[in-house]
Parts: C-alpha cells; structure tokens; sequence
C-alpha cells in the first residue's frame, strides 16, 4: 500500500511544447477535413455516418476521462496525485466536442431512419412523444451544454490555485501563453488560500452531479444517436453499456497519456512513477472485465430471449459483412488486454501499458462504429478508409487541445487542501497546504 | 500542519480513541468473554425466531405445498423473493471485504469482518429457499449433476441450475476468504483463551504464530483471494437475474438486469451491515473502532449504489414506454398502478427517495438516522424483488390467464422466521469469533513506542 510518490513537494511544471506535434495535430486536421469533404462529395450519408461514429467516440473518451477524474474526487484518491490532471486534460477538447456537435443537428432523413418510418409504421408512431426533430435537437443540446459546462467549470476550479500559484512565483515563466491564461483565469483572486479552500469545496459538489449528469446524458445520446437507428430494436442495458465502455475509453486514454507525459519530461517522469502506471493499469484491466461483463449481460439475455424484434440487432452484427469487425471488437476490446493486462509486469512497463490501452482505444472505436453503421447501412464493403479518416479530423482536434492543455496549465496539481480537507472542516479551521511553487 | 500521507496517520484520524495495540486486543477480545443481557434477549429472540422458520417449513413439508399461496400464474412467490432478497444481502461483504481491499479504501477495516460473517450467513439462509419451495426437499440433490445409471442430467441450460454452481461457488468462495481472514485474528484470542476454548482455537488457527513468513504467504492469499472474489459478486446475482431474464416474461426480460441486480444486491447488503453494526457496535461498546467515519463511508456506498438502482427503475420504465411493444407497457403500468401498486410504490419510495436524505452529511453522520433508513432500505429492497417476480407472472401474457397471488401466514412465518436462523447464526459469531479484524486494525494503527515514549505521546 506504500504510495511511491506522496505530495509533499511538487514543482509546477509543464508539459514542454513541440511544434512537431502541432503540425503533426495540424496535418491531421487537415489530412482528416479533406477526408471528410471528399467523402460528403461521394456519399453525404456515408461520410455524416462516419461524422457521427467519430464524434461519438471522442466525445466518448474526453467525458470518461473526466468521469474518471470526478470519481477521484469523490473518492478523495491520493494514489492518482500526479496523474489527477492528465485524465482533467481531456476537458480541453470537450468545447471543440460540442462545436463538432452543431452540423450534427441538421442531420434529418439521410440519419435517422424513424423520421420515415413515422408515416407509415405503427410501433414507431408510438414512440412520437420521444422520437421527433424538436425534442431531440433541445435535450441533446441542453444536456451536453449542462455536462460539459459543469465539467469545463471542474477543470477551471482545479486549474485556478495553482494558476495563482504560477502568477506569485513566476512560475510560468516567460511564455506569453501560459502567462496570458493564468491571468485570464485568476481574475478576482481572492487570495491563495481562499482560493484553495473555495476550489475544494465546489470540486466536492460539483463531482458527484457531474457524474449523474454523465450517466443521463451519454444515455440520452446513446439512445438518440446508435439506438433510435433500429427503431425497433430497445435494449434497458444500451445506454450502460455506452457510457460505461466511454468511462473505461477514458480510463484506458488517461493511462495512454500518462505514459506518453512520462516520457516527454524527465521531471515529469520521476513524479508518474511505474506505481501510478500499475494502478492505471489495474482499472484499465478491471473495466475490461467489466465491459465484456456488460456485452455479455445483453448478449446472453437477448440470444436466450430469441425475440424477433430483438435478436435483429445482435443477428445483424453477427452476419455478413460485419461479422469479422464483430469479432475484431471482442478481440481488440476483452481477449488481447485482458491477456496482456492479466500480469502485473506488464501494467508496470511503460510500453506495454500504452500498447494495450492502445489496442483499446481502438477497439472501442470500432465498438462505437458497430453500434451506429450496420442499423443503417446494408452495403458492400462494410468499411472503407474514409470511416477512419474522417477520425483523422477528430484525433488532430484531440491530441491538440489536450496538448495544449498539458503544455499550458501545470501537469501535476500543486494546491492539495483535499489531503484530509475533512479533517479540517471538523476542527473548523478550512485551511490548506502546499507545495513549494518552483 | 504536515501533510498527512503514511497509513499510521490516517489510522490516528480514523480511530482517534484508539490509544494503542494492546487496546484493540484488550476492546475487542472482550467481545468474546461473557455476555451481556442484550446479547442474551436478542440470542433468544433470534432461536424463537428460527423455531417459528422450522415449525412453518415442517408445516409445508408435512401437508404439502398447497398451504403456501401459489397458484398457476404466479408460481413462485415469498420464498424465492426472500432467496433473491438473502443472496443480495450476502453481496456486501464480499463488495466491502475484497473489493475495498483492492482498491485501497483504508475505512472497510473495522467493518469487513462482520460484513463477511454476514455474507457467509446470508448464503446459508438463501440457499434454503430453493429447497424450501422444491417442496420435497429431500429431491434437492437432483439439482446436482452426478452420473447415475439412468444418465440423467439437470439441463445445462436452465439458468435455474446456473445459479445452483454460481451460489455454491459463492458459498465456498467467501467462506474460505472469511476463514483466511479469521485466523491470525484468532491466534490472538487462542493466547488469552483458557480450557477448551484454547483447544478450539489452537485448530483453526492451524498454528499461526505471527512469522514473517506466514504474513508473507498470508498476504499472497488473501490478495489473491480477494482478486478471486471480486468476479464472483458480479457473477453471483447476475446469475440470479437471469433466472428472470433469460425467460420471456415482460417484466423479467430485460438486458439490464444482471448489473441492475448486482447494484441492487449491494445496496441491500451495505443497508444490512448498518443494521447490524449499530446494535453490535452500541451492545459490544466499540464505538472507538465503528466511528462515524464508517458510517459516513458505507452511507456513500448507499447513495451510489441508490442511484444506480434508480437508474435501473427509471430505465426500465422509459423503454416499456419507449419500446411501443402492447405487452410491455401493460406490465410496467400494471406494476405502479395495477392491484399491488402499494408494492411498487414501497420499493420506489425507501430505495430512491429515502436514500435521498444521505445526501446531507448530517444524516450520514447520525447513527439513529441511519439505523432507520437502513432499515427502510432493506424493506424496499425485499419489495423490489417481490415487485418483479409477483407482479410479472401475475399479468404476464393472455389476460384469461392473469392471476392473484398472496402470501399465506406459512409462507410468511418462513419468510420472518428465516431472520431468526440468520441472527442466531449471527450471534454466534460475535461471541466465537473477534467481530473487528483485530491484526488489520493494527495495520492503521500508529507503532508502538517504548513505554517512556508511549506515556509521552499520550500526554
């Protein structure tokens, strides 16, 4: 149970910035967006389809791995110390998430197959009051504003101490981005103490609405964007399914980067040490479990079941053309991590950690493109290169925010009034500790 | 202030009463001399209580399975609601006692010995109901596959025997874990235990003298053991859950059950460890070492696990709705406004509305406040369970064919009488065996001191 690194002193330090891996993010984008346009001039239907897949994906990961950090302040967790604000960097990309959201709004007939099937097909005209334009456009737009604003404002709370901490000591340095944003987001400044006690205590609220909020939302964008496509098919355990497979993607992500952070900056290096990558391992492995777990849970009911509008579903992922990417998704998402995670060597070494979170990552991507393509698309060949191009666009947009995230706010929390916080409250005093700011 | 980061001093925070090691032997082996007259009234209210379970399951034995309230529709009813009801209680130990371990809740120390005696115990009371309604029970061990010259086998099939392996499983699973965790534990009651009792103790503890190397191979076990357990409290009530859902039974046929039971079975079980502690804690005075703190604890245990079940209810009804499907919007309609909508609306109210109140810390921190919404809980969570198994067969297909079930004063005397046989056992336990792990107590603890430093420290 020794923890191999307490917070005691921690400098504030950065990610060092690259411009390679701006052009890198910026070839991307650009390789992605061409991509995406060249597909919309060969098949719009194909080319939204993917639009969507991708967008559900990343927006997937960003909001697990701030689900993941929420639940390390609900649980008042020191073991993540130095990790804390890698799984807080993917908040970077969720404002570029909801901007990616908007196009997605004009999508009518050319998605969503019960805006035809509503003239003429029984079952799903009673479900008009839950599937119509108006309705889906206002709860996906105010649920997603409401989670990601509240998460956006975690990350703000949690950025902020240590901001004024960079101010005071200059620990910012001479970067002119760094110094912009710590005072943009210092504004106010109520005195560093102040600020840590008020920071701790709405981390503290906000956390747990975050998380219920993530459980409503995802299900609701579950339901709307991969379910309603067969609009037949219902399942109790889809929006589970997603939004716990979203929570493991961030899990496995946060791991990804906190190795790829480690090898950046040899300073950084020394703070995440292999205790943090075993522990970051070990939940990777426990929701790989988990999410066979819950595949399972509706795979057996509904083969046992053996309901017509039921098994449509499953039988449609089990047949051709899509049968191979089926079982690639188990694969890629239960068989290979769960064996190559089993050891504990392997979730100590660096490399093998970002291998298998790797293996996940994509896994789950293809889960996400299971769960939305074969409901509306019956063609040969299942999938082409343009699927995972127009991911291109995405992935640019998200390594670079959360890069920019890493290299412009401190990587590992300074301010720690949490060590204990309740123990202060009960002696009255709400004070806070920390490190020296280098 | 120093930053406070070694276990030792998290340990002082926790148990702030708690002076030294020698105390924890002394408050906890104390357990086990004399009892009171609590433990007394309570040893005889639970062997009246287990009298009253046996006489009515004789009643049933001897004049047969008419006398319990089934009928053709609803063909299962109390008995295997209160099986469903006892494998869930029996959850939370295995939840506090091997999952917290693994991941490092440092509070389940004064609480998982006791969790575990309960897990244990629980099983053995669920694990009679099937008998109890096989109605001859001596035909039990039909359900266990073994050769026999006329190659009958029970049909692999049938989540029914699924569940015959997942509780046996489970059974010998946390037994063996609470036993590995009982015996550096009863070492120490073995040296200061006279008589027979030394005799006793001397063989279940097998000799554990406190070496190095047993608490080497010690520790190995019992992370293993825990990593061991951890699947089985998943798999255990999802096994139980598709006894349910692999059928067709709108109400029963739902992909969520499996996590929505596991959620559920946690749930009952951390309401029924507060149960139990309260008055354990409050008749054995160890309120030093089940503080507030813990309680809190296994309060936020609740709400989450509240709001899983909530979402699970909520779920359930949006797609009966979202579903379009005749049958499945009449049975979820049937069940909140239908001839047992009191059932439902109990469930609803004590498993998502009265956890509500352990939001405020106040009532987290307020052990009378949670004796009695624990206790609301395990009301509602009986409910649940007789919610979806009774009103599911009572309006399951043709309307010819819906059906009333009610329980008779049988059924009903098995039911009550099953927590006298559950707390007898119960009781024994806290008398036989240190109902706090004392050794991983210490771990918390801060070290001795020499006795100079040891007076100085505490002045």
């Amino acid at each position: 149970m020794a923890q191999t690194h307490s917070p005691g002193e921690i400098p504030l330090r950065y990610l060092p910035r690259s411009p390679r891996a701006s052009l890198v993010s910026a070839l991307l984008v650009l390789g992605g967006g061409a991509a995406f346009g060249f597909a919309l001039f060969r098949d719009p239907q194909l080319a939204w389809r993917a639009y969507v897949v991708n967008w559900l994906y990343f927006t997937s990961v960003a909001a697990g791995a701030l689900v993941l950090y929420s639940v390390w302040v609900i649980t008042k967790a020191r073991w993540c110390w130095p990790v804390r604000r890698i799984a807080l960097a993917f908040a970077a990309f969720l404002p570029f998430s909801f901007l990616l959201f908007l196009p997605m709004l004009g999508l009518r007939e050319d998605y969503f197959p019960w805006i035809e099937a509503m003239g003429h097909d029984p079952v799903v005209q009673r479900k008009a009051a839950y599937l119509n334009i108006p309705f889906l456009l206002t709860r996906n737009l105010v649920g997603l504003a409401l989670l990601f604003g509240v998460f956006l404002y975690m990350a703000y709370r949690s950025l902020r101490p240590d901001l004024g901490l960079a101010n005071s000591s200059g620990g910012a340095g001479q970067e002119r981005g760094r110094r912009s944003w710590a005072e943009r987001l210092t504004q106010n400044w109520g005195g560093q103490e102040h600020e840590e006690v008020s920071s701790h205590r709405r981390l503290a609220t906000l956390a747990p609405v975050a998380v219920i909020l993530y459980a409503v939302v995802m299900s609701v964008v579950a339901f709307d964007w991969a379910m309603s496509l067969e609009p037949h098919w219902f399942s109790t355990l889809f929006g589970g399914w997603f939004f716990m497979g979203a929570f493991w993607g961030g899990v496995a992500a946060t791991a990804w980067t906190a190795v790829y952070v480690k090898r950046q900056d040899p300073d950084l290096g020394k703070l995440i040490g292999s205790q943090q990558l075993h522990d970051l391992g070990k939940l990777t492995f426990a929701f790989t479990v988990f999410w066979a777990y819950l595949f399972w849970s509706q795979y057996l009911v509904i083969w046992y079941g053996k309901l017509p509008w039921e098994q449509l579903w499953v039988v449609k992922r089990s047949e051709d053309p899509w049968a191979l990417l089926s079982l690639m998704t188990i694969l890629l998402c239960f068989v290979i991590p769960f064996a190559g995670l089993l050891g504990r060597k392997p979730k100590m070494t660096p490399w093998s950690l970002r291998l298998f979170t790797s293996v996940i990552l994509v896994g789950l991507w293809l889960e996400r493109y299971l769960m939305v393509v074969p409901s509306v698309h019956d063609g040969h060949p299942p999938i082409t290169l343009l699927e995972p191009a127009v991911g291109l666009l995405f992935l640019g947009v998200f390594l670079a925010s959360v890069r920019w995230f890493l290299t412009t706010f401190p990587v590992v929390q300074v301010w720690q009034p949490m060590v204990e916080g309740e123990l202060l409250e009960a002696e009255g005093k709400g004070g806070s500790r920390r490190g020296a700011a280098v | 202030m120093a930053t406070v980061t070694s276990e030792q001093e998290r340990g002082a925070l926790t148990h702030p009463d708690v002076q030294s090691f020698s105390q924890v032997n002394r408050d906890i082996l104390k357990v086990l001399s004399r009892p009171g007259r609590g433990w007394w009234a309570l040893f005889l209210a639970a062997t009246a209580g287990m009298v009253v379970f046996f006489g009515a399951w004789g009643y049933l034995v001897a004049r047969g399975m008419g006398v319990a309230g089934l009928n053709n529709p609803v063909g299962w009813g109390a008995l295997i609601t209160t099986f469903v009801f006892w494998v869930g209680i029996a959850h939370s130990g295995t939840l506090i006692s091997a999952i917290l371990f693994l991941f490092r809740a440092p509070w389940r120390q004064s609480i998982y010995r006791a969790a575990e005696a309960m897990t244990v115990f629980a099983v053995m009371t669920a694990g009679l109901f099937p008998l109890i309604h096989l109605g001859r029970v001596w035909h039990g061990y039909w359900l266990i596959p073994y050769p026999n010259e006329r190659f009958l086998w029970p049909n692999f099939r049938s989540p029914l025997l699924w569940d015959v392996f997942a509780v046996t499983t489970y059974f010998t699973v946390s037994a063996v874990f609470f036993y590995l965790g009982t015996i550096p534990d009863v070492a120490a009651a073995r040296d200061q235990a006279k008589g027979l009792r030394r005799k006793l103790y001397e063989l279940v503890s097998l000799g554990w003298r406190g070496t190095d190397r047993e608490w080497h191979h010690f520790g190995k076990a019992y992370v293993f053991l825990a990593a061991f357990a951890t699947p089985l409290v998943l798999s255990v009530h999802s096994v139980v859950s598709w006894d349910f859902a692999m059928s067709i039974v709108p109400g029963w046929h739902a992909t969520i059950f499996a996590p929505y039971f596991v959620a559920g079975a946690i749930f009952s079980g951390v309401a029924m460890v507060i149960t139990l502690a309260v008055p354990m804690r409050k008749l054995f005075k160890l309120e030093a070492y089940l503080t507030v703190r813990h309680f809190d604890a296994m309060a936020k245990l609740l709400i989450l696990t509240s709001l899983i079940v909530l979402y699970a209810y909520l779920t359930e009804f949006f797609m009966a709705w979202y579903s379009g499907e005749e049958v499945e919007r009449s049975s979820f309609w049937n069940r909140v406004f239908g001839p047992y909508w009191w059932a439902t609306w109990t469930m609803l109210v004590c498993n998502g509305l009265v956890p509500v109140l352990l939001w405020f810390r106040r009532v987290r921190r307020s052990i009378p406040a949670l004796f009695v919404i624990s206790i609301f809980i395990n009301i509602g969570m009986w409910f649940e369970r007789f919610v979806i198994i009774v009103t599911s067969l009572s309006h399951e297909y043709i309307p010819f064919a819906f059906g009333m079930y009610r329980p008779t004063w049988v059924e009903m005397a098995i039911v009550l009488g099953s927590f006298g046989w559950f707390f007898f056992w119960f009781l024994i336990f806290t008398r036989v065996l240190p109902p706090v792990a004392i050794a991983e107590l210490k771990e918390v603890l801060p070290a001795p001191f020499r006795r100079g430093a040891e007076k100085e420290a505490a002045a």
